[in-house]
């Protein structure tokens, strides 16, 4: 076990290596750099600019630079921004964790429920219903239904806030603070979840049904368990087996936030920072987020091998 | 599986990016929620995307057309409950408050706030006065004097002297300066040896008593007095850890301004909020409205506008919205022109474009009052020469309006020597007549390419439109020259001067005319308004006859503002801060 795991995490190194080298490639290759949009510099300008952040050095070389300082912990300025990379994404990251990881909860939990008894009433009229509606979710785009909600609900009913996190100039605290944020989240969380919800339900049901066909569960009928024992403790437990897979995957997506999500509802979330980086080609901010993800996947796909372990003894690592 | 992992890892790095790409035009999409200036030093990057998107918007006047309030109870609760606050929608703030070392024209909306400029300009762009109270030129042109207003204060109520100017002037022609203002492209005297390093200050700003300053530049330059008369910078606050040639110390202070504006920073919530608190020390009294907000709105601010959460916000002028925004009942409309205009720029270096009777031929041939004014709704207008209407050098006295006229087209190109060949193209020493338009992804794009390839393939030309997923990549393909025509859109201009840079400091390759230089340099040789108005419309003439680039059109647009706010004006080229002190809240 514990070879395995230096074994894994010396490819891992490996890999976030050469991941930092093909994302920093793939930036710098994008067509444009930080200094091109900027329509009011004259020509003359927009060189020294790039002499002064060292753009119009090799890209080999600027990896490098940037590697150095990265290992020193130093991710550099967001250059839009002017802030340290690092502190941005303490400032937007934890907005976007919280969205994600309140409507992933919820995600699983509906999803884990109503597949299960979906899988138990196969093709009664409660799955024909359940799975009709799944597949409505599913197909709805995101935007629409968040623009649909909030038009009903905020402008039209007037129920809950149309997006941001807080009342604007709200000076609440504590209780209410809380209070304030929850009301503000419901409506993004509920459109996160309406869109998770399809895909993993289905996953969970058709698991359970091929669980439920195994010979194991005719015995433990067979051996007179409740019905309510054999679903949960025996069938659900091995079903939820490849879920752990899902897990690994989970992680990486707490904290990536969601692009289209934060911009309809206007949460201060780090998928919209990112985003107008990307159009700005705010490099450092760029590659800091990305690698940071990256690691987040490298690590995530090693949590769920051991969960795996954990689970079922007999995967042997 | 290692393999396979990494694999898997590039190709989700490489759909994101696509992705990413693929949405790109969205962030140029939101600009109705940019409703004011960036002010004078600050428009930059973002202002690069609102120059290339259609909502986002800046201030300029039109005021006719003022539409108020109908109905004041339709009003929801949530902003009558607001007494002594008021809410405007804003893009998307940064964080980076300093002015002159900002990179986003929504960061350039706050400082435009919290600090005043030395020299204001009036609705038409004319220098009126700001901190300065009045400024002398000599008379040949070199030397600016500013007299500074008796007892200036930074809002800590420290004084504010010429050595405070004297500083900011200085460090922007440091070496290590990364900012986007043009002060250090003025030519003081010395600036450049400061730069260099070989001085340890700049020989040409002089302070002569702590109420008076002056400057003395190398090149006339009459767009120098606004320029110079911006923002000041606390020299004890900013200045402190200055050495020169190492300005990193600044990136500290962005988030902690000091300045001299009607409101000073209370809190800044990244991503939400920023809060303005009336400033006492404000030089004209402090303002009426104790609180004011940007509030970060990155998309559609319509819901905000209609429930109350914010007081203020811009939309494209287009009928649907207007007819929308009179609906809601408690708004009033008042309608606007920015100061910048738009432009479809020509590679110069063809040998076709070269030619004079191409080029108006294109301009004759194109139905630019389709594309720009009938498919935008009426929120736009067809521009002839580089100069917004609100401008006080504007005018249509001797302008060709080049209006759409395929046969005057036809006529200009066979007079050029392109004659149609067998396959109805023109073509001209063995060269087929082909224009290779680049265009970023939006919707007024979309339009653009369906008229003109119609209008152009009429004429015999081939049209080959490639459509750009955001605007650094379409500026970078045009920097690389492989293009004949390209959409642009010039940032927010002040001086007339300002929208003439292109045409000399050879953003466009391949256009040089003498006779235009001297004109640009008679232009900027004196800051005599009635000598540069003359001066300006030969400059139009001239550029209206030669298109070195195909003149488009004008954006309109609408502020939308809560019928309560009273004595609310909004300057075309400073946006909101010079009516702001003096906005208030009627109860009812």
């Amino acid at each position: 076990m514990s070879t395995y795991i230096t074994k894994r995490i010396l490819y891992m190194i490996v890999i976030l290596f050469a991941a930092s080298f093909l994302i920093f490639c793939l930036y710098a290759l994008t067509p444009g750099d930080f200094i091109t949009g900027n329509i009011k510099l004259t020509p003359e300008r927009k060189a020294e600019l790039r002499e002064i952040y060292g753009l119009n050095k090799p890209v080999i070389e600027r990896y490098a630079i940037w590697m150095k300082n990265a290992f020193h912990g130093d991710f550099g300025y967001s250059l839009s921004q002017q802030k340290p990379v690092l502190s941005l994404f303490n400032q937007y990251i934890w907005n976007s964790f919280l969205l994600a990881v309140v409507s992933t909860f919820l995600t699983w939990l509906i999803a884990v429920v109503v597949g299960v008894v979906a899988a138990y009433k196969q093709y009664s009229w409660f799955d024909t219903i359940v799975m009709v509606a799944l597949f409505a979710a599913m197909s709805i785009p995101s935007f629409f239904i968040g623009l649909f909600l909030i038009k009903m609900l905020a402008v039209d009913w007037k129920w809950l806030p149309p997006g941001g996190m807080l009342t604007t100039g709200s000076n609440s605290t504590g209780l209410a603070y809380v209070r304030e944020v929850i009301h503000h989240m419901m409506l993004p969380v509920m459109v996160m979840t309406l869109l998770g919800v399809g895909s993993l339900t289905r996953y969970f049901r058709s698991n359970m049904i091929d669980v439920i066909k195994q010979d194991y569960i005719r015995t433990a009928r067979a051996k007179g368990l409740k019905e309510r024992k054999v679903l949960f403790t025996h069938a659900l437990r091995n079903a939820l087996l490849p879920a752990i897979t899902l897990v690994g995957f989970e992680l990486p997506a707490l904290f990536g936030g969601s692009l289209i999500i934060e911009k309809i509802f206007n949460w201060p979330g780090i998928g919209q920072l990112y985003m107008q980086s990307f159009s700005l080609r705010d490099y450092p901010l760029l590659m800091g987020f990305t690698l940071f993800i990256a690691i987040l996947t490298v690590i995530g796909t090693l949590v769920s091998d051991i969960l795996y372990h954990v689970a079922d003894p007999r995967v042997r690592l | 599986m290692k393999k396979q992992r990494i694999v898997t890892l590039s190709t989700a790095i490489l759909a994101s990016a696509l992705l990413l790409s693929a949405c790109g035009n969205n962030t140029n999409d939101n600009g109705a929620g940019n409703p004011a200036n960036a002010g004078q030093p600050a428009a930059n990057n973002a202002a690069g995307d609102t120059a290339n998107n259609g909502t986002a918007a800046d201030p300029a006047a039109g005021a006719s057309g003022v539409v108020t309030a109908s109905d004041l109870s339709k009003l929801p609760d949530i902003a009558k409950k607001r007494t002594d606050t008021i809410i405007v929608g804003l893009t998307d703030p940064s964080g980076a408050f300093t002015p002159y070392f900002q990179q986003s024209g929504y960061d350039g909306n706050v400082s435009s706030l919290l600090y005043t400029p030395l020299v204001k300009v009036d609705d038409k762009g004319l220098p009126i006065p700001g901190l300065a109270e009045k400024w002398d030129v000599s008379a040949d042109n070199l030397t600016y004097t500013y007299h500074l207003r008796k007892d200036l204060k930074f809002s800590d109520g420290t004084p504010l002297t010429a050595d405070d100017v004297a500083f900011t002037w200085t460090i922007l022609h440091d070496k290590s300066y990364d900012g986007d203002s043009l002060v250090n492209t003025l030519n003081i005297k010395g600036g450049d040896a400061y730069k260099a390093g070989t001085a340890t200050s700049v020989s040409g700003i002089k302070v002569i008593d702590p109420q008076t300053i002056s400057v003395t530049l190398d090149k006339p330059n009459a767009s120098a007095l606004t320029l110079l008369g911006s923002d000041v910078l606390s020299k004890a606050y900013y200045g402190k850890d200055y050495k020169q040639g190492q300005l990193d110390y600044m990136k500290k202070l962005s988030g902690s301004p000091l300045g001299t504006g009607p409101y000073k920073l209370e809190k800044f919530i990244p991503g939400q909020e920023v809060r303005m608190i009336a400033n006492e020390n404000y030089y004209d009294g402090k303002p009426k409205t104790e609180h004011f907000i940007y509030k970060t709105a990155q998309g559609d601010t319509w819901q905000y506008l209609e429930t109350g959460e914010v007081d203020y916000a811009s939309f494209s002028a287009t009928k649907e919205n207007i007819d929308k925004l009179k609906a809601m009942g408690f708004v009033n409309i008042l309608p606007y022109t920015p100061s910048n205009y738009g432009y479809l720029q020509l590679n110069l270096k063809h040998p076709a474009l070269q030619d004079k009777l191409v080029r108006q031929a294109l301009t004759y041939g194109l139905d630019r009052q389709s594309i720009y004014v009938d498919a935008a709704q009426g929120a736009g207008q067809v521009a002839n020469i580089p100069s917004s209407p609100i401008s006080w050098s504007y005018t249509e006295d001797g302008i060709n309006p080049y209006k759409y006229d395929a046969e005057k087209a036809k006529e200009l190109l066979d007079q050029a020597g392109w004659k149609a060949g067998a396959d109805g193209i023109r073509e001209k020493d063995g060269q087929k007549l082909t224009i290779h338009y680049l265009g970023s992804k939006k919707p007024e794009t979309d339009i653009f390419i369906a008229v003109a390839k119609e209008d152009y393939e009429a004429l015999g030309i081939k049209f080959e439109p490639e459509v750009f997923a955001d605007f650094n990549a379409l500026v970078s393909k045009v920097e690389g020259g492989d293009y004949d025509m390209a959409s642009f859109s010039t940032s927010l201009l002040t001086d007339p001067s300002d929208g003439l840079l292109q045409f000399v400091d050879g953003e466009i390759p391949g256009y040089e005319d003498p006779a235009f230089k001297a004109l640009y340099d008679k232009g900027l040789a004196t800051s005599n308004i009635d000598e540069r108005k003359a001066v300006y419309k030969d400059i139009y003439k001239l550029l209206n006859d030669q298109l070195p680039v195909i003149f488009t059109s004008y954006k309109k647009s609408v502020y939308a503002y809560n019928g309560r706010i009273q004595n609310l004006s909004v300057s075309p080229f400073n946006g909101l801060a010079p009516s702001l002190p003096k906005w208030t809240l009627s109860q009812q």
